[in-house]
């Protein structure tokens, strides 16, 4: 067996089951659907309970028409209806200020959701006003300003001369239901978004990727000098089949990661309803990933195996970790105008190269000779990348005391 | 077996290693010594590929160093230091196969030589469950395990217990009856004298003293005087009889100066002391080191 598959295999299999490594697997996914999935689901779930509006209503004439067609459009599931308005008109009480208190004091009471005021100049003013201790039910507002508005165009109409029947089957209301393309063919616009969604989710799995492994890989770096059995690896294999070594096999621990969580989002999405795209230049795609992977490992290795400590450590991760998420900061503008010279600049420019060419390719596929030239700009800075790395590599890893300088590291690579 | 020849290792600012030249053979316990930062780790990771010379020739069995020596070579560093969260028949099996040694085998050679430290019983253990002793067993476990003919160990017996010690010795002693080659690298100049054939001093990078120990012994000839007393010994350090004098509370070595009679000496003594024991002898390993180190050992 060669050795970089021995340390490939240990760091792999020792990692993988770990507590810490399981629990990261599966709180991750639970805290986003806790956190992102809930909240959604919560707020789309039909209501389950006949809720009481009640109606002040001046002009005397809509309560009636009203109730009606909230019955026609909205009902429980159990087929009772969904809203009673409650009319709340009552000899008792002559003035407007009155009928407030006596609504305010029935909303406090809980005996009523909240209630529609319906003042005598509707025709002209077009307003109804919505009183309730809980005026941030989107859906329930949004409801009754349509219906609303259906029943004062049919009264109004009315008032213009137009037979009732007539009215009545001339005007039907029309609701938008938003239907999902799977496959986008002419559908450029409906497809979009979800082409989007894919090439973003691909360049979170890249940044996730590159995250765990790399800072793993730091820690074990410098776990290893600490107790100082890194002399001891570097005396039964070469710094290179080390190095190989741990990139292999950390960035398996990566994928197993991203893997699991991936399949999570595609049962979850499935069952949800939505399909993930799967769009042609997927190969393409996977070729900028696996380069900038790449890439990015190598500068992990490389500026992590000088360090010392473990505070190091943590600095520099967060250094790298602002560069990796740079690019998802152009993304939206990127999105918006991705033929602009700058962007096409940005896009040779190799730290950068993965996410902005990840996200233009679903876009609007970049000419060839763009494709090519950063293709060819990302595989020669890794390479020379992973050449730098393994030098410093090899020589940082004894470095124990004091971190070298930038000056001592260039030292390094020319005298290789 | 390893031939080591003008090796020169420059850093920075210093020479750590400056044209040494060694050679350990088969069947041989060879003591690599002198003080700290005299160049002996510098030499022994030369030795190990972990460093690049910048000049001189290492060969083993008269080849250069190749990917296949490193598995002929085990190593125990004197900074020791094993994975902690790990298992222990885990990280002795994952040690053993960077040394080409599939994890079947390692795991039967583990389980006996565990046996032998007297270790079995942690072999499913995490490493740091080990106290700091148990954990050196283990690396030097890690560093014979795959048989190696080239051993180099940098202070195998410190942090040991005085059994443990006994035991260590009686391994290595076996290590080299089995015709091993083994480099011990120590300050413990009394634990070298017992144990070496030959030994190299090194002080400042430089190769001090080399050679079989009884004919450096010899070389130092029999001036040297071991006194066992009760008493103050402390006027030892002054009497004009006595070129150097190392006192302890009740022992005390001295090398004689080139005037004055034995007898003399030994009848003003028994005039001061309660003396128990009066030997002329070679002088120990240790003051030959003392002496080379601490004098002509000053910086070239």
């Amino acid at each position: 067996m060669k050795k970089y598959w021995s340390v490939a295999r240990w760091e792999y299999l020792e990692r993988v089951k770990t507590k810490t490594f399981l629990f990261g697997l599966f709180i991750f996914p639970v805290i986003m659907i806790l956190f992102g999935g809930l909240p959604t689901l919560l707020a789309t779930r039909p209501d389950t309970e006949t809720r009481v509006i009640g109606v002040i209503d001046q002009t005397g004439s809509l309560i009636e028409s009203l109730q009606k067609k909230l019955d026609e459009k909205y009902k429980l599931p159990d087929g009772q209806p969904n809203y009673v308005l409650r009319n709340m008109t009552d000899p008792r009480f002559t003035t407007l200020d009155e009928l407030k208190k006596y609504g305010n004091e029935m909303v406090a009471n809980e005996a009523i959701t909240g209630y529609l005021l319906i003042g005598k100049d509707l025709y002209d003013s077009n307003l109804v006003e919505y009183r309730s201790e809980n005026v941030g039910n989107i859906r329930d507002i949004e409801r009754f300003s349509s219906s609303i508005r259906e029943v004062v165009t049919e009264k109004k109409l009315i008032q213009e001369g137009m037979d009732p029947a007539r009215v009545k089957k001339l005007s039907t209301s029309i609701e938008i239901k938003t239907i999902k393309l799977s496959k986008s063919g002419g559908e450029e616009e409906s497809g979009f978004g979800q082409i989007f969604i894919t090439a973003y989710l691909f360049i979170m799995m890249l940044m996730m990727l590159i995250l765990t492994s790399g800072q793993i890989l730091v820690r074990s770096v410098i776990e290893e000098k600490s107790n100082r059995i890194i002399e001891i690896l570097v005396s039964s294999c070469s710094a290179t089949d080390l190095m190989v070594g741990k990139i292999l096999g950390l960035s398996a621990l990566g994928l197993t990661q991203i893997g699991f969580w991936f399949l999570i989002a595609a049962v979850v999405t499935l069952q949800s309803g939505v399909a993930l795209i799967s769009f042609s230049s997927l190969p393409l795609i996977l070729v900028y990933f696996l380069l900038g992977y790449i890439f990015y490992a190598a500068i992990f290795v490389a500026v992590g195996a000088p360090l010392t400590t473990e505070q190091e450590a943590q600095q520099f991760t967060q250094y790298l970790t602002i560069i990796l998420v740079m690019p998802i900061a152009f993304a939206f503008v990127a999105i918006q105008n991705p033929e602009a010279v700058w962007i096409k600049v940005l896009s040779f420019f190799p730290l950068l190269t993965p996410t902005l060419m990840v996200l233009r390719i679903p876009i609007s596929m970049p000419p060839l000779w763009e494709i090519i030239g950063t293709i060819t700009v990302l595989l020669a800075s890794s390479i020379f990348m992973m050449w730098a790395a393994g030098k410093i590599f090899r020589l940082g890893i004894l470095i124990t005391g004091k971190r070298p300088t930038i000056g001592e590291i260039v030292h390094w690579l020319k005298r290789a | 077996m390893l031939t080591v020849s003008h090796l020169r290792k420059e850093y920075a600012t210093t020479v750590a290693v400056d044209d040494v030249s060694i050679a350990v053979q088969r069947k041989e316990i060879f003591g690599l010594l002198g003080p700290n930062g005299a160049g002996k780790t510098t030499t022994i990771r030369a030795i190990l590929n972990i460093i690049e010379p910048d000049n001189g020739q290492i060969l083993f069995d008269g080849i250069p160093y190749n990917p296949g020596i490193s598995n002929r070579i085990g190593y125990l560093p004197e900074e020791r230091g094993l994975y902690k969260k790990n298992k222990l028949l885990h990280t002795i099996q994952y040690l053993a196969s960077l040394k080409g040694i599939p994890s079947r085998t390692a795991a039967i050679e583990g389980r006996k030589w565990l046996e032998r430290f007297n270790l079995q019983q942690y072999i499913h253990r995490k490493v740091e469950e080990l106290s700091k002793g148990n954990q050196q067993k283990v690396q030097f476990i890690v560093s014979i395990l795959h048989n190696p003919d080239l051993v180099i160990l940098d202070e195998p017996f410190s942090g040991l217990d005085p059994v443990n010690q006994i035991l260590m010795k009686d391994i290595l002693m076996d290590l080299r009856s089995q015709g091993k080659a083994i480099i011990f690298s120590t300050h413990q100049m009394d634990q070298a004298e017992k144990l070496c054939d030959n030994i190299c001093v090194i002080n400042y990078g430089r190769v001090v003293l080399e050679g079989d120990i009884s004919e450096i012994k010899k070389r130092y000839g029999k001036n040297s005087l071991h006194i066992e007393f009760d008493g103050d010994g402390s006027f030892l350090k002054t009497m004009p009889e006595f070129q150097k004098a190392d006192v302890y509370q009740n022992f005390a070595e001295v090398q004689l100066a080139d005037h004055g009679s034995v007898n003399d000496i030994l009848r003003q003594l028994v005039q001061r002391l309660e003396i128990r024991k009066f030997e002329i002898m070679e002088p120990s390993l240790n003051s030959i080191f003392i002496d080379v180190v601490g004098s002509k050992g000053g910086k070239a």
